[in-house]
């Protein structure tokens, strides 16, 4: 027994001394992990008469590498079969399209020479034929030729019923795709699909990679294909060359890249799903940049200026408030609700009183420290944004008159009470929303203002799964079971959404309608409508800014904030032009450290 | 014994079906809906989400799904995960040895500290140091895991790295797993925090049944017949105080394949309880469903092997 004290207290005393001589000695740099060969490969242009290479550059002593950290994995990195910015995020560094949308929200050739206009060609008089023209002497990273013959594949590819795509929608409206020679691909659609941008191109909310022929043809089941779950042949700046699930993912550059061989010799992404972790890694410089930050951390990470940097994105995405429109009866027999929405939201001054008396602005400053800004309309921070509209300023006094001008008048207990279809009806009403700090942190910003005009906020918050649970499952928005709710969404890049139609408001009949707002309005539905008339880009504009003005003057939703995107990133790294949330890879190859 | 462990195991077996029962039904009524996630997504028409709910077969009755998934289970086949479309069985394959590592070396310096600070607060039972042990471990036990972690990362990573000494890793950097130093140096702070949280619990376990022992008629026997105290304590008390103990860390060492979600987490560890959690956040049943069953059919395994164990180690308990 003696012995055995003795083994033991050793144990210990040695497993006290390992402990505290593995400290991490200050000047270690982390050993860069690479599989490939270590041999140096130079820099080249883009390749015009043959590949330069045939498998990834190996990552040279003493290489540039930085490491991310991002807060999730994806799941598939082929984005046709996922739905996360994580994929399309990794999409963007390995599997491009022939477009995508730069920093500025312009619209820009990837593979192609150029994007089809009706000038060039590329968009014909009827708008139901585009023709892509691609690069000449574009190769995949294994040295194969890309053509034109690989687009035609991707259309076969997603429309095989063989293959369980999330959703092949507009891909579904094409009736041919052409292709006259490897560099030509004429698209030619059964309908008008004025979103066609969005097909076979990178952006966010979509992702269009090009997927490779000479791999995947011939087969089936592509969702469960090993290559869709992680690509080895890729076309974008990097390759994925190493993938440790749960852990990180290696990535080095693609000798055969259109715009020539990225400037980083090594991307690495680590799967960090604590941003306090991310937060205290950029600290040590464990990793060089994370992307989930949220909203409430920008001033946590701009205090750790000058090593941190704080970069704040706004986007084309928003966080709104809005009413529930929904009527039993609908409007002309269509658009029904299953039962009726807060019976003073159908009043305009109720709407306009309850926008110009939460005072947007100051939580912008205060909770977001003045980042991001109150947008006029749910287009903001892009192309389509109209422009001539200015948000609301914050107008309590105006607030209070018009309530007054409703007929809600103050009761004792403080609160308005008026009368609405000849019931005698509280302002008081229910806000719900998911559980997210930012989102309780301005609730209860916006109950106190609303408090102070005599309308009572009443904020519910849900966990996300459940706030954003289908009308199957019994969830309170598609049932129209709430008064007032609010959370993010956003239309872009393309900005058609038949969010506000008639025909999407969920019921009994209609379970998986979109219309969370449960609103019937046909002047809107043609508004709208006429935004999808033509694929002229300019065309779709002036219908968009008339229906942006129709939803803003009828104080339809409440514009809360445009959504940022927050980053941190340490100073040694170069990330260029950062663009939307999830549009944000799309200069990677750019990227580079000082 | 044989026919002990071999009823044992047909106990178990039954036990096993009711908690795949139990299981399933509180994963779809507690867990998150897989299909929430795509409920606002503007590419997806109500045609695709449907094609989609039918492919993950969330449309078959419940008692069908069910049916469906045992089967498979039963032969080894924990099926696809909804949404990385990756065998679940490989999936935990790839994480448990992490986890293992992590915890089993957490339970063994758990257990190791535990029986030093047990043995000295019994042995000098409302000493000074007895309560300077006790007051401390108490700290340690009533602190949330989230918070020593991160208080851990926050002084040995980021402030000594600040002030210009040797400094430990974050777990958010990328390292090589199969160099055995880097390992240990990652190792360091999470089971420094899980440590500081569970000592106490064991601590106190062995304190008092320690306590209890020292007590007997058989120690003041072996007192009078002039032994040493340390042959006494280690000898003869030890020994039989430490008995319960092989019940409690028998019992702990399935949960230990569950993973520490938070630890996991906050230091970007690879294991069992950040797949659990991160895809049961997404309603992912199929990756749920399959962590339950390994840590359940762990549980009933090692109950079996604990109470065989407890036989062995103390002679008074027979098979029946």
């Amino acid at each position: 027994m003696k012995k055995n004290l003795y083994f033991l207290l050793s144990l210990l005393v040695l497993a006290s001394v390992i402990l505290a001589a593995c400290g991490t000695p200050a000047t270690e740099a982390p050993a860069p992990a690479t599989e490939a060969p270590a041999t140096e490969v130079p820099a080249t242009e883009a390749p015009v008469m043959g590949p330069a290479g045939t498998e990834p550059i190996a990552f040279p002593d003493g290489g540039k590498t930085v490491t991310g950290a991002w807060s999730q994995e994806p799941d598939n990195i082929v984005p046709y079969y996922s739905q996360m910015s994580y994929a399309v995020w990794i999409a963007q560094l390995t599997l491009v399209g022939l477009g995508e949308w730069d920093a500025d929200g312009n619209f820009v050739p990837e593979l192609a020479v150029d994007v089809p206009t009706a000038d060039n060609g590329g968009v014909s008089a009827d708008g139901l034929t585009i023709t892509w023209q691609l690069k000449e002497g574009l190769y995949w990273s294994d040295g194969e030729p890309l053509t034109s013959a690989d687009v035609k594949f991707t259309w076969e590819s997603v429309m095989d019923p063989a293959n369980a795509v999330l959703s092949r929608t507009g891909y579904d409206k094409i009736a041919s795709v052409e292709t006259p020679d490897d560099y030509t691909v004429v698209i030619t659609f059964s309908e008008l699909y004025p979103a066609w941008q969005t097909l076979f191109t990178q952006g966010p909310n979509n992702a269009g990679s090009i997927l490779p022929k000479h791999i995947l043809e011939g087969q089936t089941g592509l969702e469960s294909n090993a290559f869709i779950h992680q690509p080895n042949v890729g076309s974008g700046p990097f390759v994925i060359t190493e993938w440790v699930p749960g852990d990180y993912m290696t990535l080095l550059p693609n000798p055969n890249f259109y715009a020539g061989r990225a400037k980083l010799d090594q991307v690495q992404i680590k799967f960090v799903p604590d941003p306090e972790t991310a937060l205290a890694a950029l600290q040590t410089g464990d990793v060089d940049w994370y992307p989930d930050f949220s909203e409430s951390d920008i001033e946590t990470v701009g205090a750790l200026e000058p090593a941190v940097h704080l970069l704040v994105v706004p986007g084309a995405s928003f966080e709104h408030y809005f009413f529930n429109m929904g009527t039993v009866e609908g409007v002309d027999g269509q658009g029904k609700s299953d039962v009726d929405g807060f019976c003073p939201f159908k009043d305009i001054k109720v709407r306009k009183a309850i926008t110009l008396g939460i005072n947007r602005q100051a939580f912008v400053d205060s909770l977001l420290a003045g980042k991001t800004s109150v947008p006029a309309t749910q287009w903001p921070n892009s192309g389509w944004t109209n422009t001539s509209l200015q948000p609301d300023a914050y107008d309590p006094d105006g607030a209070a008159a018009l309530l007054e001008e409703a007929g809600y008048t103050l009761g004792a207990d403080g609160i308005r009470h008026g009368d609405c279809n000849g019931t005698d009806t509280k302002l008081s009403f229910n806000f719900e929303t998911t559980t997210k700090q930012i989102r309780v942190d301005i609730a209860l910003a916006v109950q106190s203002d609303l408090a102070k005009i005599g309308v009572e906020f009443k904020p519910i918050h849900t966990p996300a799964g459940t706030f954003f649970g289908s009308y199957a499952d019994g969830a309170n928005m598609p049932l129209g079971k709430f008064d007032m709710a609010g959370y993010t969404t956003g239309f872009y890049p393309d900005p058609f959404s038949d969010n506000f139609f008639c025909s999407q408001i969920p019921n009994a009949e209609n379970g998986a309608g979109n219309n969370n707002y449960h609103l019937c309005d046909p002047a809107l539905d043609e508004l709208l409508t006429a935004v999808n008339a033509s694929a002229d880009p300019a065309v779709r504009k002036t219908a968009l800014d008339a229906a942006q003005k129709y939803i803003y003057d009828n104080y339809y939703v409440v514009m809360a904030y445009a959504r940022a995107n927050v980053l941190g990133y340490v100073d040694r790294i170069e990330m260029g032009d950062m663009s939307d949330y999830s549009n944000r890879n799309w200069n990677a190859e750019a990227w580079n450290v000082k | 014994m044989w026919t002990y462990i071999a009823r044992r195991a047909i106990q178990a077996s039954f036990t096993l079906l009711i908690i795949t029962v139990l299981c399933f039904i509180l994963t779809r009524f507690g867990s998150a809906d897989p299909m929430a996630q795509y409920a606002n997504n503007p590419n997806m028409s109500a045609a695709d989400k449907e094609a989609l709910r039918e492919r993950l077969g969330l449309n078959a009755p419940l008692p069908v799904q069910y049916f469906k998934w045992l089967g498979l289970a039963l032969q080894g086949d924990l099926g696809i995960s909804f949404f990385s479309k990756q065998p679940v069985g490989e999936m935990i394959a790839q994480r448990l040895p992490n986890t293992v590592i992590l915890m089993f070396t957490t339970e063994i310096v758990t257990v190791s500290i535990a029986l030093l600070l047990g043995i000295i607060s019994a042995v000098k039972q409302y000493s000074a140091t007895d309560n300077v042990i006790t007051a401390f471990s108490f700290i340690g036990f009533s602190m949330p895991i989230f918070f020593s972690a991160l208080g851990l990362m926050l002084i040995f990573a980021v402030k000594f790295k600040e002030w210009g000494l040797p400094y430990m890793p974050t777990g958010a950097d990328v390292w090589d797993k199969k160099d055995p130093l880097e390992y240990i140096q990652h190792m360091v702070l999470p089971v420094s925090a899980l440590v500081i949280v569970q000592v106490a619990g064991y601590a106190r376990f062995v304190r008092s049944s320690l306590l209890e022992v020292l007590g007997l008629d058989y120690i003041r026997t072996a007192r009078a017949k002039g032994l040493t105290s340390r042959v006494v304590l280690f000898k003869h008390a030890l020994r039989n105080a430490a008995l319960p103990l092989v019940t409690i860390v028998g019992l702990d060492i399935p949960f230990l394949l569950g993973g520490a979600i938070v630890t996991e987490s906050v230091f970007a560890w690879p294991g069992m309880g950040r797949l659990f959690w991160e895809y049961a956040q997404r309603g992912d049943f199929p990756v749920v469903l399959g962590v339950l069953l390994i840590i359940s059919t762990a549980v009933v395994i090692f109950t079996i092997i604990t109470d065989v164990l407890y036989t062995l180690v103390d002679p008074r308990i027979q098979f029946t």
